[in-house]
């Protein structure tokens, strides 16, 4: 009897595990390619065109590296990673012998690109033709987040820009308001008794159904939506002791709090980590101690490294939240990579440096199961540079959004004098297969459909510096 | 000799001169601009009864029959300017107000109406002020003591301004959603209607089939045959979308970029009307990033003679030229409010055919497209039988700066230049 009830227990964990694989298989059976496997969802996935990278380093962002790998996306979606793969004979085709793939990049709080007049609606105000929206897209860039709302930078086309509308809430938890801090307090004790209440209610309610359902009168909705995650907290806080603050407080109970600025936060970062929390940085942000405080604070470029060791998610962002062509270049929005340069020159694994820019701000903007990284089933939203993308020599050469090519550098008006493709030098150690790159006829930078070489096969040579004519001009 | 213009206009000349005894004159000119039929030398155009009756290449002219005879003339039709707020205020709100006219701000008799009839304007749509949708337009001629005497037409065009916000675009919709409940409306009272028709004895069966969209609308058709079925009249507001909906007025779409239009698409989605396109011209307009798209619809456009840049650039490029050359309909207007642009209105003109424009192309801008945008290409805007006889006379090529206007012709009569017969 026992051993029977023991099977079909186990059965049914087994029906639950039948259950559950075409749910979680669901996008990697629309990247099979398996039409009617799947149910309608998959069907209408299997629509759409075809485009396939191939020939290039994928650098999928996480982790894995995938060298003269092919990238296959339809309907602007991942389907298939890895070599030697059917292509499709209608599939648009673009050719990344020598160029390295990376999922696009995310810039969190960035104004001014995913619309014309700023300030919310992208729905009704994205601007496809803008030229920041070019620059943008020449920088890597492929998600924004302007007032909190992840707006994907789709050219040309209007339809289905915003991602995921506002997912975050701010709340101001800083011992410069007290009362404020004390309210918060309440809140939280306040939501939290009140879910408390409510399982426990929920749980006797199979007993005894005349129990009364809590009141949710007087509970802040915000504070509870943070408590059963369904919102993100977002704080603003770079000293200490708030920091400090806000670790405890989420801590208490347990939640991951999204924390912009954290200048001091590599102060506090083992109570961060602890909390789970997400850290926006930016790497180059100078500040001083206070006099008044004898423990460590102010500004580190160790920062992003020390959060990261305690198990921070940390995001990067730049210095300047808009497109800025007057002043000094290097410290705008079009400048992530650099920025994230400066914190793996603090220390920050460079593999943390590029989630810093793609995964882990599309976690803070809850688009992570559609941007962030190259895998199946993910937006194809990717960039294909010519060398490292944290070295400072590396220019973004086409940008994919959705499976489809929205810049070529060689056609587009702002960097295509400079280093035009065939003469491309290599930015990092030497490779031969880079400079396979530059035997290429000038006019050969279309997609093409020769994807099966071996890249490795073919001799090494040395790369012109000759410039092709003509393509200055632009300048 | 002077002509009643209101009669002129709304009595077609065949059948006007068997009922008033009007004058045959005819004009004989070096040159004529025909517009729609190229140039023609040693030109006579005969002008009866304020239309033009005939004009060809050294025509007979009967002895007895008036004759201005001047070889050192070039006619061409009067130029017809579409979107004007001449003489009037240009400040106003972002209303939805479709159903109102320009009409009453018109002061007849206004100098600057007298003013540019001497330059040889002699069509003028008035559009109303303001952002949202703020009306329809009113086609005037510039002269007359009367607001009845100016007027040719109203809901000559709707004018319709749109950005790329979240405003412009619920206007849009919500427009269109009135339109959509008040064809369900229509569609129940017609159900209603049918099965009442058949509890009485279904006689008139035969009829209910004869009642196409097109008829529910006219109402005084409805009303004439009784029985037939009378649909629910349509609220003032839903009206003018109703007759942008059946083709019977085209809507003016103002936009200033590129994202405008992309929006103005979302907004409209899956309806099929045609409309035409307000481009307010900029030193940088990245409307050339949408050019194939307002191409494949054959949208006109209402555009200032300018020239403008690539963004972020300083490539010149001819944006009038290009939707031209791409065979859209451009209608050029003059590039500011003010009278002298106005007086210069033909040769900045002339600098866009210097920059590509096709000649051709040019002259339509200023007269036949202008007339097509209101409903008016029946009547107004070229050299040919039948139409009205708005004659610019010109001491030379029109497009030409130095070109001065030596008289003009209103619905059949000089208003303008000495004439000596």
């Amino acid at each position: 009897m026992k051993f029977s009830t023991m099977l079909a227990r186990s059965a049914r964990t087994l029906a639950v595990a039948a259950l559950a694989v075409p749910v979680f298989a669901q996008d990697p059976a629309g990247g099979e390619a398996q039409p009617g496997a799947a149910g309608a969802d998959a069907a209408k996935k299997d629509e759409g065109e075809w485009f396939a990278v191939v020939n290039g380093d994928v650098y999928s962002g996480t982790g894995a590296v995938l060298r003269g790998a092919t990238v296959l996306a339809r309907g602007g979606v991942i389907r298939k990673i890895g070599h030697d793969l059917e292509i499709p004979a209608d599939a648009k085709v673009l050719d990344a012998q020598g160029l390295r793939i990376y999922p696009g990049l995310v810039a969190l709080n960035a104004r001014g690109i995913a619309s014309r007049f700023g300030g919310g609606e992208f729905a009704d105000t994205f601007d496809p033709y803008s030229q920041n929206l070019v620059l943008a897209l020449a920088a890597g860039i492929t998600t924004v987040s302007d007032s909190g709302v992840a707006v994907k930078l789709k050219r040309r086309e209007v339809k289905g820009v915003v991602v995921r509308e506002r997912y975050q809430s701010t709340l101001s938890y800083s011992s410069a308001a007290p009362r404020g801090k004390s309210e918060l307090d309440a809140k939280f004790e306040a939501a939290a008794r009140y879910l408390r209440d409510y399982r426990d209610w929920e749980e006797q309610k199979k007993t005894n159904k005349d129990l009364k359902e809590p009141a949710a009168r007087g509970v802040d909705p915000t504070i509870r939506s943070i408590l059963e995650n369904r919102t993100m907290a977002r704080f603003n806080a770079a000293n200490r002791s708030d920091l400090l603050g806000i670790a405890r407080l989420a801590q208490k109970y347990k939640f991951r709090p999204i924390i912009e600025g954290a200048v001091e936060a590599w102060t506090v970062a083992d109570e961060l980590g602890r909390a789970g929390a997400y850290a926006v940085v930016v790497p180059r942000t100078r500040r001083d101690k206070s006099e008044e405080l004898l423990r460590d604070g102010g500004s580190s470029i160790e920062n992003a490294a020390i959060l990261h060791r305690s198990g921070v998610q940390v995001a990067i962002q730049a210095t300047s939240t808009f497109i800025d062509l007057g002043g000094i270049a290097g410290r705008d929005v079009l400048h992530l990579p650099i920025e994230a340069g400066f914190a793996v020159r603090g220390g920050l694994p460079e593999q943390a440096a590029i989630e810093g820019i793609t995964i882990v701000p599309a976690r803070i903007l809850g688009v992570e199961h559609r941007i962030g990284s190259i895998e199946v089933g993910k937006d194809c939203d990717l960039i294909l540079l010519d060398g490292d993308l944290l070295h400072y020599q590396a220019l973004v050469q086409y940008t994919v959004v959705d499976g489809k090519i929205v810049y070529e550098k060689d056609k587009e008006l702002y960097y295509a004098h400079i280093r035009p493709r065939p003469a491309a030098q290599p930015t990092d150690a030497p490779d031969a297969r880079r400079d396979k790159g530059e035997e290429k006829p000038a006019d050969d930078d279309k997609p093409t459909e020769s994807g099966d070489e071996k890249p490795e096969d073919k001799p090494a040579e040395t790369p012109e510096d000759k410039p092709k004519d003509g393509a200055a001009d632009e300048g | 000799m002077r002509l009643n213009p209101l009669l002129l206009s709304l009595v077609p000349a065949a059948l006007a001169s068997s009922a008033f005894a009007f004058d045959l004159q005819a004009i004989r000119v070096g040159r004529a601009e025909t517009v729609s039929h190229g140039v023609i030398e040693h030109a006579v155009v005969l002008v009866e009864d304020g239309r033009i009756v005939a004009v060809g290449p050294d025509l007979p002219i009967e002895r007895g029959i008036p004759v201005v005879d001047r070889p050192e003339w070039t006619v061409m039709p009067g130029l017809v300017l579409p979107y004007s707020r001449l003489g009037l205020d240009g400040r106003a709100g972002a209303d939805f107000t479709p159903e109102v006219s320009p009409s009453p701000e018109i002061l007849p008799r206004a100098e600057e109406y007298a003013e540019v009839l001497t330059y040889g304007i002699t069509t003028i749509g008035i559009y109303p002020p303001g952002n949202g949708v703020p009306g329809q337009a009113v086609a005037i001629r510039p002269k007359g003591e009367t607001l009845e005497e100016m007027r040719i037409k109203e809901g000559a065009y709707l004018k319709v301004y749109f950005r790329a916000d979240a405003r412009s675009k619920k206007t849009v919709k919500d427009a269109w959603a009135k339109v959509d409940e008040h064809d369900e409306k229509v569609a129940k009272a017609k159900e209603k209607w049918t099965k009442d028709q058949k509890g009485k004895g279904a006689k008139s069966e035969e009829k209910k089939d004869e009642a196409k969209p097109e008829e529910k609308k006219d109402e005084k058709a409805a009303d004439a045959k009784a029985k037939e079925f009378v649909p629910p009249a349509a609220d003032p507001k839903v009206k003018p979308f109703l007759r942008v909906r059946d083709g019977k007025m085209l809507p003016l779409v103002s936009i200033s970029a590129a994202a405008d239009w992309a929006h103005w698409l979302d907004a409209i989605g899956e309806r099929k009307f045609d409309f035409a396109l307000r481009v307010v011209m900029q030193r940088e307009l990245d409307l050339y990033e949408v050019h194939d798209e307002i191409v494949k619809r054959k949208c006109m456009l209402v555009m200032e003679p300018e020239l403008s840049y690539t963004t972020s650039t300083m490539r010149q490029r001819n944006l009038p030229a290009e939707f031209a050359n791409a065979g859209n309909k451009v209608v050029l207007i003059p590039r500011g409010e003010d009278l002298a642009s106005h007086e210069t209105w033909r040769a900045d003109v002339g600098e866009m055919v210097k920059n590509g424009m096709k000649r051709e192309d040019a002259l339509k801008s200023m007269t036949v497209y202008g007339a097509a945008l209101m409903g008016l290409d029946k009547d107004y805007g070229t050299l040919e039988k039948g139409k009205v006889a708005n004659l610019l006379f010109l001491n030379g090529d029109p497009l030409e700066p130095g070109t001065k206007v030596v008289a003009v012709m209103l619905d059949g009569a000089f208003v303008h230049g000495e004439v000596r017969q």
